[in-house]
């Protein structure tokens, strides 16, 4: 009798196992706004077959790292009661802690003989071990070590094979397009321009590409993908600005105040992709967004002397500049990013040569990109002469080395920073331009194989 | 059948309980006011281990017999604190109150049962034939059972063969959970309506706002809508059905629980040479479990014709949404308590154990805000950086606010062609009537400040402030500049108490500041 009953039940639990067979999702239009912090609006638009009055709709295949306080559901003609976001897991322990005070069948199977044997079991306590009452004695699941099934006669109501979203809802009933909205973390993009520098024309090839990558443990199947290019503030308030020199990376020189047409949200700009995508989970999907051919641009050396201080021959920095204007630059936004530059070798074949990350830039801006150090071009600072004025006053006398092996004329910025205060050039071999009180910057020509040299005298409080 | 003569002195049973046990399963109304957890640095609730408190409310009707009795509560919230427990609504009042944690275990029985017989059943693995075998525990349960049996002494579980004890009955002074108990006389059997009422942990909530900005007007002028879920959690095992359920805002003063009886009970550990076996059900003597495995990642799958896109700024699929908001049918009430804000559910909602619930607490269209961006030059950088967009209001009816709003998190929204768009997230404080509200919505990577200095004298920097704005139209900006300053300037005030550069820059223009700190040396 028993086991035609099993066999019964075993039956009406075989249709809906084989109807999930199918990989189909309860997702409707979806709507999957990515923004660089790695956060994601989605906006699931469900047909739903709601009936009259209060109902209580689940919404599966959400995000498995949905933010469910931010969920929001609209809906023409539809009125929210309540919201809730079940996590109570159905787990072999918890099954086991909610039949405390049941009865559950064992079936009991010798080791010998194969032989079963079956006994109904109250569950008495489960704290770290199972103790069950079986007929008149009190014994501890499995204590023997022996295989013993564990039979529980119903799952409790509770319990879930996943965490689970509901929302109760009054609505008029019939066909409704739903949409639900909600933010989840695991779904970021990235830009990633791939620059090529021609030395000889001095321009450069940029194409910028959307780096999507998709950790949320679910797909968005045919998404309608929109990216936000800009960082949503994530906590702070008033006295909390962003601190200045988060997201710095020094790229820009002069901040642009140029705009174009692009779309924008708020102080974002908007980067819709043109056909809907579908991102599948831990997927990393890349989509150019940016295609700029023969823009100008300029290599140069850069030399930063922190102090007043004699330091050997180092390196100066490698570095590519040029605009993101509408007349002779990029004429474009850049979202924040890495920028990594190429050239190509005798062969014609690029070559990688430096990467930088690069802010989110405005358009307008002059930019700098530092890609290395030069092999070639070296500095030398050399404190000549310390000597002192009076009880308050020291004046220091440098001198810097330029030295070019490359076969070619180059210009190097020297830029010596520590004038904090009112450190003043008594002299200098030639006019350099004071950016700020605690720096000055020399632009210097130096002949092909050839050497300059700068000198300065600063006066100074130490 | 336990076969052989007991060789052993049988110690009596623990006492006998003289009253009669009325155990009351679950309570048939309930009511949760529900208190906030101390967020530091403005966190959201966490699910799992919410911590905040709650009060709880909960009518049983019992069957008194005659003479004593105990009444065992069960189905109370694991965090129950039960030196707050009041029983009210029995004949003749509360003679004891109990809460025992000394659970029904393994480890428990084993204890229970020192000195005291139980049976061994052992089992051949060949014929699979089982033999049973009185023994008596001679040792505590710390790392081991040692058994005596007709044989000798032998140690549990290291002898290799499958063996398990079973005992003869349940020691009375064990209990399968936590459980609160009171001792009540009566002099006839009576039905009794009881009230208890006990505060829990396991409870939080907070609010969680959406904030739609529409579009902003001149002078940075704009509406904003506000909507606000109450947003509260149950780590606990215990559902609430049907609760009447509040919340409360504000601080009621708390002072630390004294020291608590910690449950006993868990599995036998037990220190021998290795045998097989696991306990699958964790001991956990508080009320909250580790937090949920994560589901397991479905299977990705290949996609090969979606690799090249190129990005059109001219299609639009996306249909508009049109608010971020929900519209709700419910909206939990506000009323004074006190010094304290309580929000009430209107109507019964259940409270499931290990669940989070949003209900609308707050629906508040069209409130007037500024917009404005701003930075301090405090931490200057001589690099260009990005000014923050801030939203100013106030907390007036005037302005088309004027209610206690709770601290929780917010979201904010901005139309835009695809509809309302998410551009920031942040953290409200408790915000009362009359006060200023200010959200940093996030940065802006076209309106930005560069800040550098110009020269220095015996007492005097000069510096200056350059902001540049890329939006095509003119924007408010407010720069803190938090020193004293020298000369009077007409574009900067001190707006609490710090010189603060206010103006407004022109679209696709910049706007320059030189200032003077006043130096003091020694």
């Amino acid at each position: 009798m028993r086991h035609l009953l099993l066999l019964g039940m075993g039956c009406v639990i075989a249709a809906p196992l084989s109807a999930q067979g199918d990989v189909t999702s309860a997702q409707g239009d979806v709507a999957v706004t990515i923004y660089q912090n790695g956060q994601s609006l989605v906006q699931d638009t469900r047909q739903m077959n709601l009936p009259s009055g209060r109902s209580k709709q689940e919404f599966p295949d959400v995000s498995a790292q949905i933010r469910a306080e931010t969920v929001t559901l609209t809906g023409p003609g539809i009125g929210i009661v309540e919201q809730n976001f079940d996590y109570d897991l159905l787990t072999p322990a918890k099954l086991m802690e909610k039949a405390v005070g049941q009865t559950v069948t064992l079936l009991r199977t010798n080791v010998a003989t194969g032989a079963e044997s079956r006994v109904r079991a109250k569950v008495l306590a489960a704290n770290g071990g199972v103790v069950l009452q079986i007929g008149e004695t009190i014994e501890v699941l499995r204590d023997d070590g022996l295989p013993v099934r564990v039979i529980f006669d119903k799952v409790p109501p509770n319990l879930r094979a996943r965490p689970t979203l509901s929302v109760t809802l009054e609505s008029k009933g019939g066909v409704t397009p739903t949409t639900l909205t909600y933010l989840t973390p695991g779904l970021g993009w990235t830009s990633d321009y791939v620059t090529l520098f021609d030395d000889a024309k001095q321009t450069i090839d940029v194409q910028g590409w959307v780096t999507l990558t998709n950790n949320t443990g679910t797909d968005y199947t045919s998404a309608d993908v929109l990216l936000v290019a800009g960082n949503p503030n994530q906590g702070g308030n008033r006295r909390v600005y962003q601190t200045p020199y988060n997201g710095s990376t020094g790229t820009i020189d002069e901040a642009g105040t140029e705009s174009n047409d692009r779309e924008r949200l708020g102080d974002y700009y908007l980067y819709p992709l043109g056909e809907r995508t579908t991102i599948a989970n831990a997927q990393q999907k890349q989509v150019s967004f940016l295609d700029v051919k023969s823009a100008p641009a300029r290599n140069t050396y850069e030399f930063n002397n922190g102090w007043l201080a004699t330091n050997e021959a180092a390196s100066a920095a490698s570095v590519l500049k040029f605009s993101t204007s509408k007349g002779g630059g990029l004429g474009d936004q850049l979202p924040s990013g890495t920028m990594r530059v190429y050239m190509r070798d005798k062969r014609g074949d690029p070559q990688f040569i430096g990467e930088s990350q690069i802010e989110a830039t405005p358009m307008g801006s002059t930019m700098s990109i530092r890609t290395g150090e030069a092999f070639d071009v070296k500095v030398k600072t050399v404190v000549e002469e310390r000597t002192r004025i009076n009880a308050n006053r020291w004046k220091t006398r440098m001198r810097y080395e330029i030295t070019n092996a490359r076969g070619n004329a180059i210009t190097v910025d020297i830029g010596q920073n520590g004038l904090w205060g009112d450190v003043r050039i008594s002299e200098q071999s030639q006019e350099g331009k004071r950016v700020s009180a605690d720096r000055v910057e020399w632009s210097v020509p130096v002949a092909a194989n050839g050497k300059a040299t700068v000198t300065a005298t600063f006066d100074s409080r130490y | 059948m336990r076969g052989l003569t007991a060789l052993f002195i049988m110690l009596s049973a623990a006492p006998v309980a003289a009253q009669t046990v009325v155990v009351s399963a679950e309570p048939e109304a309930v009511s949760l006011t529900v208190y906030r957890g101390e967020k530091y640095g403005g966190q959201s609730i966490d699910p799992n281990w919410p911590t905040g408190y709650a009060l709880v409310t909960e009518t049983r009707t019992l069957m008194v017999p005659a003479g004593e009795s105990v009444i065992r509560f069960e189905g109370v919230a694991e965090g129950m604190f039960p030196e707050s427990a009041i029983v009210t609504g029995l004949p003749k009042g509360v003679k004891e109150k109990n809460r025992d944690a000394r659970l029904l275990s393994p480890l428990g029985l084993v204890d229970a049962y020192l000195k005291r017989q139980v049976t061994i059943t052992r089992t051949e693995r060949a014929t699979g034939k089982t033999r049973e075998y009185p023994a008596m525990i001679t040792s505590a349960p710390g790392g081991a059972v040692i058994l005596q049996t007709g044989d000798g002494y032998e140690a549990l579980h290291c002898t290799g063969l499958p063996e398990r004890m079973a005992f003869a009955q349940v020691p009375t002074n064990l209990s399968a959970k936590p459980t609160l108990s009171v001792i009540t006389q009566s002099d006839k059997p009576v039905t009794a309506k009881v009230t208890l009422t006990y505060m829990a942990s396991g409870f939080d909530w907070e609010a969680n706002y959406i904030a739609q900005v529409q579009e902003r007007g001149k002078e940075g002028k704009g509406k904003v809508d506000l909507f606000a879920w109450l947003t509260l959690a149950n780590g606990g095992n215990q559902s609430f059905v049907n609760a009447n359920t509040m919340a409360i805002a504000g601080k009621p003063n708390r002072v630390a629980r004294g020291p608590q009886a910690r449950p006993t009970g868990g599995g036998l550990r037990l220190k021998c040479w290795p045998t097989q076996r696991t306990h699958e059900v964790p001991y956990r003597p508080g009320y909250l479990p580790p937090p949920p495995p994560p589901p397991p990642a479905p299977i990705a799958y290949m996609d090969s014709e979606s690799d090249n896109i190129i990005v059109t700024a001219q299609k639009m699929r996306r249909e508009s949404f049109a608010s971020a908001a929900p519209v709700a049918v419910v909206v939990a009430e506000q009323e004074d308590l006190g010094d304290l804000k309580l929000y009430r559910i209107p109507e019964p909602v259940t409270v499931n154990a290990k669940g989070q619930k949003q209900v609308a607490m707050l629906v508040k269209p069209g409130a007037d805000f500024i917009h404005y961006y701003g930075a301090s030059v405090q931490n200057y950088a001589m690099q260009s950086t990005p000014m923050t967009l801030m939203l100013r209001g106030k907390n007036t009816s005037e302005k088309g606010l004027g209610l206690p709003m709770p601290q929780g998190q917010m979201m904010i929204f901005e139309n835009s062609k695809y509809g309302p768009l998410l551009t920031g997230e942040t953290t409200l404080k408790d915000r009362a009537i009359g006060e200023d509200v200010e959200i940093a919505v996030g940065s802006s990577a076209d309106v930005r400040i560069q800040v550098k200095p110009q020269s220095e004298k015996a007492n005097n920097q000069r510096w200056e402030i350059k902001v540049t704005n890329a939006r095509s139209s003119p924007v408010n900006i407010e720069v803190e500049i938090p020193y004293e300053l020298r000369g009077k300037s007409k574009v900067v005030s001190k707006i609490d108490g710090v010189p603060t550069w206010k103006t407004t820059v022109v679209g696709n223009d910049s706007a320059t500041l030189m200032y003077d700190i006043k130096l003091e040396r020694n």
